[in-house]
């Protein structure tokens, strides 16, 4: 196992510098001039524009403002003063509050993270769920409701679903019901509102899991009818097991190593796409926060929100990636890992 | 004997598909008694499996269904049993080794686990008791350090390896019968040797009865007391092993021999491949099925069908001309001119 | 023991697990083998036609689709005369037209500004499908570029091309857009180049590996390499021997990706990212996911400006996964994500 964690840090290496690599590229050398962007719409004096230009670095070869651009993303500084010292990576000032980015970010990042790890519960519960229920049943209604049900998840605009949702469940049900029974639609609840803070998770984190569930509960049934031609599951029932011991012992879980690892996989892409379900139900987290960014040109906010999310989705797809080995027998004692 | 320990009499095991009905196995018979050995033989499509199946109740249903015979364990019919009952039976009392080890363990729980698992199910076995058990039974099959070995994954096993754990799980409740579909088609020639003789040895030490299938003549020649030779579904030629080694009846059973290199063959010209391909089930010929491939075909084979008839002793071939005193083996493609 | 005797062992089984149905509603399977028997070889295209023409969900999508098409290529000839342009506004009767209910006059009814509903989701389909069809089209060329330099030459190049794939796919999708299109200059946002572009960039590792994993496939055929005998050049081979193979598992890949395209292009509008049409060029240009996003605000009284292109969006796409999965079961072509 230990070859395998070393390999997959060794992958994880090319990508990490290329998507950093890429990042770098985007945000300083394809916008041309950052300076005048950071600017956003003032004109500046030759002077300032130059001195600017080579405080932060830009006169120098693209290499260097790589390599500072790297150290500017460092959690961890060096001075020969102070000696090693934990900063946080530095990505600038937000142009319209002046508050760093590291900071904001930090403030609206446990919303996004509460939200994303709803949204992995409901898929998990829900995907698997459903999932089984088709492979089992599988030729019956519950199995086509169950495709038919997860290619219209798929193709709904996930923005869409949510307003859906509001206008269902937060303002029709409040009319049918004279107000007695209706879910909030925006916000995160705190002191004074009329819900208990879970409630306000309900519908944004239904409408984040939506399309993850969806494939979720299509690899688990597509899974479990590979895993059932298996001629170990033939074994099963020649041993004298019952069906469901077939299914639950046997079947299940060579069939849950590779949901679980989409699912795993999703977590990270939780952890930042929630930029259109936060936006539509004012959910303040990381995602509402490069909206507003984008709506008044907040540059540094919006780059530097988006490569902080990145980060966090590289570790934790690395992560995923090694916990693949826990599940695993194969890859764990891997003799033979590669066979 | 009146009381065997299992006898199928006359078993039909038919699919329906939407191609129409395959006659997987169309009216078998045999008997097996305690500590005897019955190889099965024929080729792919021969329903040599599916009767295996058909008693070990895996086979699907739809599309398959028993238009008519019996299978009776101890007196008690395996076909009308509830289900409860037969699973009851099933990797306890019968238990059955399929032909790939690499693929027939799961790949994500433990040897010990898996052989001690029908300990668990059938005798309510406690954890204990069934790593201890499991323990004893890979012992029992040759691996050495069982009692660490029981704590390995299945791909942590070689090939031979696999296939000893497998015969160690199907030995775990001490069966009355052992059903080997195939043991060692999968396995290395030495590794085959060394199998068979377990198998032997297990046999010796537990007296269960076997039954061998295989398309291999030198797998039945070794172990085998009784031979069950079979073609598109049906029985062709039984008989004790001396009666089939040594007299074969059926034009079917001296093609399979003819067919395979033996030691002390000189000339190329002594192999004798069958032609042509086994029929199709759905379809299967008029009369004897085997006669579009048979070299001694005659006018009665297109619209007859040969009865499984006494030759001599226990000795029986579905073949009209059995025991016919001009009707003898030879090399089918010198024959064919001469008979036809 | 022969590989043959193997094969024809392990068949013996596959006897009794041939007869358990695979196909609930029987594609591809004897009929189609019956049916070649009575009218003698057809073409590969020939048959996946055939089979497609017998799943009724993927002709449903495919007839949705052409009616869409069809009425975005015509809209000019008849929209504007009997519904109203779609981005006109008249100021001085706006207080008495916006906000309607469906009318006979306005099927969909209004929206905040008076413009007409129906009008304006016809002219959005334009826009979806132009961003969708484009954007593949950038991907695929992409793709079967640096696939075929991939598949085609292995070695290190593959090694770089593959991990610059990897790094594209860590990227989450949404964000990468948003950031390209952020850090451009208002001035060449206009059009919808930079959006199609955006699209087409980020969508090309996933062709380059389907590509790519065909090329492998097709390399290991002996014709391969009587042509490469026979003294032809790479590239001559690409295009004579490999593509036609490999055109299979892309058209289905670019089918299905067409409705992903369309939703980010709806989801980036929706963010204030998309389309900045050109006022002059192209008058009626509108987005479904602009629509939505402008709409919002009467959530609660005119649900319906919100409904509509949602509903325009959401049909759209799910046909264009139908036809996808459609064209995958005629060709029978596996994918492996």
């Amino acid at each position: 196992m230990g070859r395998y964690i070393l390999r997959r840090f060794a992958q994880f290496i090319p990508v990490f510098f290329g998507v950093t690599l890429l990042l770098f590229f985007i945000t300083t050398v394809l916008p041309g001039d950052p300076v005048a962007l950071k600017a956003g719409e003032k004109q500046l004096p030759p002077a300032v524009y130059a001195a600017l230009r080579h405080s932060y670095g830009l006169d120098k070869p693209w290499y260097i403002q790589y390599v500072n651009y790297l150290g500017a993303l460092s959690p961890v500084h060096y001075t020969p003063k102070a000696g090693l010292q934990f900063t946080g990576p530095d990505l600038g000032e937000s142009i319209s509050t002046g508050r760093p980015v590291t900071q904001m970010f930090s403030e609206t990042y446990p919303y996004t993270a509460e939200l994303a790890f709803t949204a992995i519960g409901l898929e998990i519960i829900f995907g698997i769920g459903i999932g089984i229920i088709a492979a089992v049943k599988q030729y019956t209604i519950w199995d086509t409701l169950a495709t038919l049900g997860s290619s219209i998840l798929v193709a709904l605009p996930v923005f869409w679903l949510g307003l859906m949702l509001q206008y269902l469940f937060g303002i029709l049900m409040k009319e049918w019901t004279g107000g007695s029974f209706y879910l909030p639609i925006s916000g995160s609840g705190g002191p004074g509102s009329p819900f208990d803070p879970w409630v306000y998770l309900v519908l944004p984190g239904i409408t984040l899991a939506s399309v993850s569930t969806a494939y979720a509960a299509r690899i688990m049934r597509s899974q479990l009818l590979e895993v059932a031609g298996q001629d170990y599951v033939r074994t099963a029932r020649a041993k004298g097991l019952r069906e469901r011991s077939v299914l639950w012992g046997h079947e299940m879980k060579n069939a849950l190593i590779p949901v679980v690892t989409f699912i795993g996989l999703d977590l990270g892409a939780m952890l930042s796409g929630a930029i259109l379900t936060e936006t539509v139900f004012n959910w303040p987290g990381v995602g509402l926060m490069i909206y507003q960014a984008i709506g008044r040109r907040d540059y540094p906010v919006v780059v530097g929100g988006v490569t902080l999310v990145l980060v966090v989705v590289l570790v934790v797809n690395l992560l995923v990636d090694i916990s693949y080995a826990f599940l695993d027998p194969r890859i764990r004692l891997g003799a033979n890992a590669e066979g | 004997m009146a009381d065997h320990l299992l006898e199928v009499d006359d078993l039909k095991m038919h699919f329906h598909t939407r191609d129409g009905v395959v006659k997987a196995v169309d009216g078998v018979s045999y008997t097996l008694d305690r500590g005897e050995t019955l190889g099965v033989v024929g080729e792919s499509g021969s329903g040599k499996s599916v009767t295996a199946l058909t008693l070990m109740g895996l086979i699907p249903m739809p599309p398959g269904r028993v238009e008519g015979g019996d299978v009776r364990f101890k007196g008690r019919s395996l076909i009308t049993m509830k289900d409860e009952e037969l699973r009851a039976i099933r990797g306890n009392e019968i238990s059955m080794i399929f032909q790939d080890p690499m693929t027939s363990l799961n790949p994500v729980y433990r040897i010990g686990r898996q052989i001690a698992e029908p300990v668990r199910v059938h005798k309510g076995a406690s954890k204990a008791e069934a790593r201890a058990r499991a323990i004893e039974l890979l012992h029992l099959v040759g691996i050495p350090h069982p009692e660490k070995r029981v704590d390995d994954y299945p791909h942590q096993f070689s090939g031979g390896m696999r296939q000893r754990a497998m015969i160690a799980m199907a030995l775990a409740c001490d069966p009355d019968i052992l059903i080997a579909d195939e043991p060692t088609t999968a396995l290395d020639v030495t590794i085959q040797a060394q199998i068979l003789e377990l198998m032997q040895e297990v046999q010796a030490r537990t007296g269960a009865a076997i039954i061998m299938i295989t398309h291999d003549l030198g797998v039945i020649a070794d172990i085998a007391d009784r031979v069950l030779v079979m073609y598109a579904g049906k029985p062709v030629e039984y008989g004790t092993l001396d009666e089939v080694f040594g007299a074969p009846q059926h034009p079917y059973t001296w093609g399979l021999m003819d067919s395979v290199p033996r030691a002390g063959m000189t000339e190329k010209s002594e192999l004798c491949p069958i032609n042509g391909q086994p029929p199709s089930l759905i379809d299967v010929p008029s009369g004897c099925s085997f006669h579009p491939r048979c070299p001694y075909a005659r006018e009665r084979c297109l619209t007859e069908v040969p009865a499984l008839r006494n030759i001599q002793g226990e000795h029986k071939s579905a073949c009209h001309f059995s025991g016919e005193p001009w009707f003898a083996r030879g090399c089918s493609l010198d024959v064919q001119s001469e008979v036809v | 023991m022969t590989d043959d005797q193997k094969a024809t062992e392990v068949s013996d089984r596959a006897i009794i697990e041939e007869l358990v149905p695979v196909h609930p509603h029987g594609p591809a399977g004897d009929e189609d083998e019956r049916r070649k028997e009575s009218r003698g070889a057809r073409t590969l295209y020939g048959d996946a036609w055939y089979r497609l023409s017998r799943n009724k969900l993927a002709l449903g999508a495919l007839a949705w689709l052409m009616l869409l098409i069809l009425a975005t290529l015509t809209a000019d000839l008849w929209v504007p005369q009997n519904f109203g342009a779609p981005n006109h506004i008249d100021s001085s009767t706006i207080m008495a037209t916006r906000l309607q209910g469906p009318s006979m006059t306005h099927p969909l009814g209004t929206d905040d500004l008076g413009r007409d509903m129906f009008a304006r989701v016809i002219y959005g389909a334009r826009i979806s499908l132009t961003v969708g069809a484009l954007a593949v089209l950038v991907s695929v060329l992409i793709g079967l570029l640096l696939g075929a330099l991939s598949g085609f030459y292995a070695g290190w190049l593959d090694a770089v091309i593959m991990r610059i794939a990897d790094v594209f796919l860590a990227f989450p999708y949404i964000l990468f857009a948003i950031l390209l299109l952020s850090v451009l200059p208002e001035s060449s946002r206009t059009g919808i180049a930079p959006v199609v572009l955006t699209i087409g960039v980020l969508g090309w590792p996933s062709i380059a590996r389907v590509f790519r994993s065909s090329i492998l496939s097709v390399k290991e055929n002996d014709y391969v390499d009587a042509g490469r005998a026979l003294g032809a050049s790479d590239g001559r081979l690409i295009v004579r021997h490999i593509l036609p193979n490999a055109v299979a598992p892309i058209l289905v890949y670019a089918t299905m990706s067409i409705g992903g395209a369309i939703l980010t292009e709806a989801a980036l509008s929706f963010l204030g990212l998309g389309i900045i049409p050109d006022p002059v060029s192209a008058p009626n240009a509108v987005s479904w996911g602009r629509m939505i996003s402008d709409g919002q605000s009467y959530l609660t009284s005119n649900p319906g400006i919100v409904l509509w292109p949602g509903l325009a969006i959401l049909t759209t796409v799910l046909a264009f996964t139908l036809l996808g999965d459609g064209v995958r079961d005629a060709l029978d072509v596996k994918l492996k994500d």
